[in-house]
């Protein structure tokens, strides 16, 4: 049972550090739909990187790269170029899906490197997951670049004119979320399930993207929404821990997609968004322009 | 942004002159090819080598050519399924999960009228056929009608669902088709059974007769935009919601509609790609392909700038692509996956020519008295 448990917190790692990271450019206003996108291609480019070099230190370092530029890409368009970010972020899913598809064919199965020490079973990046929460929290409420983050994000022409750069702080935050989401493919491919193979997330980052509605913005709501899908995630993968022999397992497959758009929609009803909707960023997903 | 003595803007274009349309168009997509020579690197043949092998194959050869045009039906179909809420601002991204939605209903009619054997059809088949097709585009209907509804009642975001919906039918269907489901095939591999011969769609010359409902729906999509109230309204929807509420266009019924709309042509592609290719006849184990292949359509939608007609000759070239680097892949020795960074690259060079699309970018010359330091001393006069 604990086993279950620490892989579930494992799984649960993975959401975290995605959602984390859009979190983070979401509270600066800008939306990334492509977040799979972006965990396709880290998580990638992480384990070629690892299997060829041997280090997984290098493989984790690949995948924040790349994870970074492609969020710098989602910035160049939907902030200098005031593109829509739908477009853009449906494209880089759409690049990602298929270029990953096409480069690490070649690199289909198992790492073959040495597993990464867990304590207890548990997976380090748990623990780490927990600091960044902390940290983002403490980061987005209590300090001032916090402040200037979540001003842009709600009303970005106040935030320019009190002297805050909204076009620098959207890069920031958009490059941040990107790094998340490499870290979060590379500790996929790396650590939770490091056998490559097509279309791996088959749907982790679009649930992350759900997690950061569900959280109304809140890291530490996250956090917990996080391990709530990571638990599920990891009984839908083996339901004969628990339920065995009731339904196939395919179905169970479903139910994390399933309870999602239910949940989607009791935060999108009227009485929901009233009481507790306030959190959403006022001017996420719109381009900001200056002057 | 300031480059030496020219400032460098973007300024919105006012309106797209249709020239201008299709030369984007144009450009991105031999942008995508011209970069997709990287994938040609490792192949056995020069680079032009390359390319003649993949457009020899998809329209030179006649095994080819019917490959070509019977998965460009497919991709028309999926086409429409994105361009029709497209029209009205929204993301169908369920096309995958609609077309699985129309399989699973086409073969659920054969299979709950215990018409598997052809020795015994309960009735004619052309009745069956109907059905089957009807179910189909019904199916794919309630499965985008949902995402619809909960977008117009309640703005759940229209992505997440379709995607969520996605995810939730593909596993579906690998319950109804693999390891005893109900629509396994007799050989237990993992797929589903196989249609008898009378109920497989009717060919003509090899092109099955959804080839017709599919160009038939190119040209009455067009007229639907072009010529009628509804498709005003859909336009007038998509450009600015807000305005188009105060004109009196219900944010309601909208939505659910073109996405019940475009769910039902993503179910005919599902019809299409499991019942009317010869050679396939089934659901086979590897439908999850299919399901990938659904974005080239959602590429043509959005490259023909929603003109359903103007798609038509952008799916025909997608659908050869695909198919003829599938076959270079085979004979020059290339990895797995050369359609899948086909897709991709488009998608890059669509949104880069979007910019383009959208923006006039002007070059201005700066003033002089402009490039000149302002001097921040009060005294000198």
């Amino acid at each position: 049972m604990w086993d279950l448990l620490a892989r579930s917190l494992g799984a649960s790692t993975i959401f975290l550090f995605a959602a984390l990271g859009e979190l983070v450019n979401q509270r600066a206003g800008v939306l990334n739909v492509g977040l799979e996108g972006l965990m396709l291609f880290g998580g990638t480019a992480a384990f070629i990187t690892a299997q060829t070099t041997g280090s997984l230190a290098l493989g984790f370092l690949a995948g924040l790269l790349i994870g970074g530029l492609l969020g710098l890409a989602h910035g160049l368009f939907s902030i200098t170029l005031r593109g829509d970010q739908v477009v853009s972020g449906m494209g880089l899913w759409i690049l990602s899906f298929g270029l990953t598809t096409y480069l690490g064919n070649a690199y289909t199965g198992p790492l073959g490197l040495a597993r990464i020490p867990s304590v207890l079973g548990l997976s380090p990046f748990f623990l780490l997951g927990f600091v960044l929460v902390a940290m983002t929290w403490f980061l987005l409420f209590r300090t001032s670049l916090g402040l200037a983050i979540r001003s842009a994000g709600e009303n970005p022409a106040a935030a320019e004119a009190s002297g805050i750069s909204v076009l620098a702080i959207r890069y920031l935050c958009v490059t941040f979320g990107g790094v998340l989401a490499g870290l979060s493919g590379a500790s996929y491919t790396l650590s939770y399930n490091p056998v490559w193979n097509y279309n791996f997330l088959m749907g982790w980052g679009f649930v992350s993207l759900a997690l950061v509605f569900f959280s109304m913005w809140n890291p530490w709501i996250l956090m917990a929404g996080a391990s709530l899908f990571g638990i599920m995630w990891q009984l839908s993968l083996s339901p004969e821990l628990v339920l065995p022999g009731v339904l196939s397992r395919y179905i169970w497959r479903t139910v994390p997609f399933a309870i999602t758009i239910p949940i989607l929609v009791i935060i999108s009803t009227p009485w929901f968004r009233t009481r507790w909707g306030l959190a959403k960023p006022e001017a996420l997903g719109r381009p900001y322009t200056r002057g | 942004m300031r480059v030496g003595r020219y400032s460098l803007a973007l300024d919105p274009r006012p309106a797209v002159s249709p020239i201008y349309a299709v030369l984007t168009a144009v450009v991105a997509i031999l942008l995508a090819l011209a970069l997709s020579s990287f994938l040609f690197l490792s192949a056995d043949a020069n680079l032009f080598g390359a390319y003649r092998t993949v457009f020899a194959y998809a329209f030179f050869t006649p095994r080819g050519i019917l490959a070509t045009l019977q998965r460009a039906i497919y991709l028309l179909f999926c086409t429409y399924a994105f361009l029709v809420p497209l029209r009205a601002g929204l993301w169908n991204i369920g096309l995958p999960g609609q077309v699985f939605a129309g399989a699973l209903a086409a073969f659920a009619v054969p299979s709950l009228l215990r018409a598997q054997e052809t020795a015994a059809l309960p009735l004619a088949a052309a009745v069956i056929v109907l059905l089957m097709v009807v179910a189909a585009a019904a199916a794919g209907g309630l499965l985008g009608g949902l995402a619809g509804l909960l977008r117009a009642r309640l703005q759940v975001n229209e992505i997440l669902v379709t995607m969520m919906l996605n995810s939730i039918l593909f596993w579906l269907v690998s319950y109804m088709i693999k390891e005893g489901g109900p629509f396994m095939g007799a050989t237990a591999e993992g797929e589903g059974f196989t249609l008898p011969s009378p109920l497989t769609a009717p060919l003509f010359r090899g092109v099955p007769y959804t080839a017709a409902l599919a160009l038939g729906a190119a040209i009455l999509l067009d007229l639907l935009f072009a010529k009628t109230a509804l498709g005003y309204r859909i336009r007038a929807f998509g450009e600015n919601p807000a305005a188009a509420r105060y004109g009196g266009i219900s944010p309601v019924a909208l939505p659910l509609l073109v996405f019940l709309l475009g769910g039902a042509f993503a179910g005919l592609a599902g019809y299409h790609a499991f019942t009317a290719i010869p050679g396939v006849y089934k659901i086979p184990g590897n439908y999850g392909f299919y399901g990938d292949l659904s974005f080239y359509g959602l590429i043509s939608a959005l490259i023909a700038r929603g003109s359903a007609l103007g798609a038509v000759p952008i799916a025909v070239l997608f659908a050869g692509l695909s198919l003829g680097a599938r076959f270079a892949q085979g004979a020059l020795r290339l990895p797995f996956g050369v359609d899948y960074a086909l897709l991709g690259l488009l998608m890059m060079t669509f949104v880069a020519s979007h910019v383009f699309y959208q923006f006039r970018i002007t070059w201005r010359r700066v003033p002089a008295e402009a490039l000149q330091p302002v001097s921040t001393e009060t005294g000198g006069r």
